[in-house]
């Protein structure tokens, strides 16, 4: 009996064994596991990119708008606050998660209580197409997703040019952009158009740039831009930003900017 | 039967998509929460009753019910509208009531915001509450719309 049971625990224990080797292996050959050089994060500053999260495995961002605006002031003053660095900041925090392949959700919570919930699917790779296409649905609500939900439906158009660098065109639809309630508004949607760019300066350096001119319905403010320095270092990605707003949803991005510069930060990480 | 997760991915964006809804008015509109961008509302809850923040009705002033109304504009139902919209003010000579389509030109406004060019008090002139920040939102859109006997 004893030999019995011996035999069955071995034989369960290779077929395990076996089974974790297999799933390894696959793991192995997912090419979503392979690092890529022109596009080595899921955003550029705040608009997403087309990188495909591996399936299973999930990635972790942290965003900083600080609140003082860089032009208040003369530069003893800016120095005195360190660059911005002393005011308070709306700090953000992002969790993604590959459901399946070329498919990722998510979620971002940023401090002013508004959380965002995105999904995006990638349904055209530049492997078989001259650029890569993927659809970005999201959806922000604030006061702690309870009240003022704002959906929006995009496109992330990208295209990688070899290792150095990838462009994005992000036509995007945002409904109920304007915070205000709709009796009270003439304009309740947004249409914009996303432009970003990703240039690799050297070794795993690169600068950032994304603006979002609105180009119908709810347009107050200043149209979206920003631009950064980053350093990519193993599964991390270090960034520096400069954006005229503190916004980092899609909504957020859609009201405008503030009419002044504001130093940020983004940090990401993937856990693959 | 068998769902893949593409469709379940795609079913559970849609269904993200559909949950958009829209801010509350009447949590803008705070103590009068059935006002809305229309002059009937405004009559009923603005000019005519005085509501919980403490903030003083208009008609107790501007009436011809007793006496000669305020500043000679009479708020009561039936007279108001014809008071204010395209009105010069009997206080501030060329200043124009209601301006539809231009609530920063409408002298009603800036009484109602104290506005430094104002003649005489701020309104109310109880010296207070006035109208929160969400009634006055309202009141300027009605006025955006057209200023509409509505």
């Amino acid at each position: 009996m004893l030999v019995v049971a011996t035999l069955t625990a071995s034989a369960q224990t290779v077929a395990h064994s076996s089974s974790t080797t297999a799933t390894a292996a696959a793991q192995d050959d997912d090419p979503d596991m392979d690092p890529n050089r022109a596009q080595p994060d899921f955003s550029l500053v705040n608009l997403p990119t087309g990188l495909r999260l591996p399936r299973h495995k999930m990635a972790f961002r942290v965003t900083h708008r600080f609140g003082r605006p860089l032009g208040q002031g003369d530069f003893g003053d800016l120095a005195s606050d360190l660059f911005g660095l002393d005011s308070g900041a709306q700090i953000g925090l992002e969790f993604r998660y590959g459901l399946i392949r070329g498919g990722q959700v998510g979620i971002y919570r940023t401090s002013d209580r508004t959380i965002q919930f995105f999904g995006q699917y990638e349904v055209l790779s530049q492997k078989a197409f001259p650029v890569g296409i993927s659809v970005v649905a999201n959806v922000d609500g604030t006061n702690n997703f309870r009240s003022s939900y704002s959906p929006g439906l995009s496109a992330v158009v990208s295209r990688e040019i070899g290792e150095r660098a990838a462009l994005y065109l992000q036509p995007a639809w945002i409904n109920n952009s304007n915070p205000q309630p709709q009796e009270l508004v003439d304009d309740n949607d947004t249409a914009l158009v996303g432009i970003g760019a990703r240039v690799n300066l050297r070794g795993r350096t690169y600068l950032v740039f994304e603006a979002a001119p609105r180009v119908t319905g709810f347009s107050d403010g200043d149209h979206h831009v920003s631009f950064g320095i980053e350093q990519q270092s193993g599964g991390h990605v270090f960034q520096l930003n400069f954006s005229n707003g503190i916004g980092s949803t899609l909504a957020q991005v859609a009201r405008g900017g503030l009419d002044a510069w504001h130093l940020g930060f983004n940090i990401s990480r993937k856990f693959y | 039967m068998r769902v893949n997760a593409p469709t379940v991915l795609c079913v559970s964006l849609l269904a993200l998509l559909a949950a958009g809804c829209d801010e509350k008015l009447s949590d803008v509109a705070g103590p009068t929460p059935n006002l809305q961008p229309t002059f009937a509302t405004i009559q009923r809850d603005i000019f005519n009753a005085a509501d919980s923040s403490g903030r003083a009705n208009c008609v107790g002033c501007h009436t011809n019910v007793g006496r000669n109304p305020a500043g000679g504009l009479n708020l009561i139902n039936g007279q108001s509208f014809n008071a204010l919209v395209g009105v010069a003010s009997t206080g501030k000579p060329g200043a124009i009531r209601v301006v539809p389509g231009n609530p920063g030109a409408s002298y009603l406004i800036h009484k109602l915001e104290g506005r430094s060019d104002i003649v005489g008090q701020r309104m109310p002139r109880t010296g207070g509450p006035f109208l929160t920040p969400g009634q006055m939102t309202i009141l300027k859109r009605w006025i955006e719309l057209g200023a509409r006997y509505d």
